[in-house]
């Protein structure tokens, strides 16, 4: 497999923080997602957004980590979400993760491209073993298609 | 116990039909997310990238539409365990999505069922994976 130039980004940490889903902002996920308000209970996708704004960094962070742009048409390629237990609106929970692996492919149709990997852990105050991980994989397009 | 839901490997989940996805609510997404890609929310943007020349969904919509697809049929968000899924082509605004789902396998012991789940946007794969749930 090869690695390509981020590879040492693997193992990078994020600062991490706190994941609070207020009340309007999962109504407002439900609506936009054309789905019925699930409180008391976060909407599962939701998870995935509260934790990357709990982790630290933004999105742009996460791009510029990776000299990538908008512009460049970065893409999601997988994300795998586990739980323990539905997380709850209002409820605060500790944020901690990073970036768990950065591989290098090429394609005849895509040309080159990285794929990051990062991995956020939601645990309760306190807690060890987190109720939610949300595992993202960030498709970063380096623009040199193959012959 | 006995389950009021069909759980028979084989059983298709109700399917969920987005009927035309809204740029709009893409707009709302996008502050939601924070995410500052311009191609949710500016179709010249999009043009740009040769990707098209309407509005690009976001991926955690997509996704959220076939969630909600298997909470619906599974009894709500407690019911998720594990998910993932593979994001395959763009969903663009306007697309009429059709989200479908599978039982793949039931584990009567441990309650659990693993779902084949995917979605499709004006009849092009989008999104495919599996969902693991407790019933």
């Amino acid at each position: 497999m090869d690695q390509g130039p981020y590879a040492d980004l693997t193992g990078y940490r994020f600062p991490g923080g706190i994941a609070l889903v207020e009340p309007w902002m999962n109504r407002l996920w439900c609506y936009a997602t054309c789905a019925q308000d699930t409180a008391p209970s976060v909407h599962p996708m939701l998870v995935y957004a509260a934790a990357v704004q709990g982790s630290g960094v933004t999105f742009q962070d996460i791009f510029e980590l990776l000299d990538g742009t908008v512009e460049t048409g970065i893409m999601v390629g997988e994300q795998r979400l586990a739980f323990q237990e539905a997380l709850e609106v209002g409820e605060i929970y500790e944020v901690s993760g990073g970036i768990t692996q950065v591989e290098r492919k090429s394609g005849r149709r895509a040309g080159t491209f990285d794929i990051a990997t990062f991995e956020l852990e939601l645990r309760r105050p306190g807690g060890v073993d987190p109720v939610a991980v949300s595992t993202t994989s960030f498709v970063f397009p380096r623009g040199e298609v193959s012959a | 116990m006995t389950l009021e839901i069909p759980v028979a490997p084989g059983t298709e989940l109700p399917t969920l039909v987005i009927d035309a996805v809204d740029p709009e609510k893409m707009k709302l997404m996008a502050a939601l997310l924070q995410d500052p890609n311009p191609i949710h929310f500016d179709a010249e943007a999009v043009r740009a990238l040769g990707l098209g020349d309407r509005v690009i969904n976001q991926g955690p919509s997509t996704l959220s539409y076939v969630l909600t697809m298997v909470m619906g049929w599974a009894g709500g968000p407690g019911a998720l365990r594990n998910v993932h899924m593979r994001f395959l082509g763009n969903v663009f605004g306007g697309d009429r999505v059709e989200c479908h789902g599978t039982i793949a396998d039931y584990d009567q012991e441990s309650g659990r069922a693993t779902l084949d789940v995917h979605a499709i946007a004006n009849g092009r794969p989008v999104i495919r994976g599996s969902i693991v749930v407790a019933l």
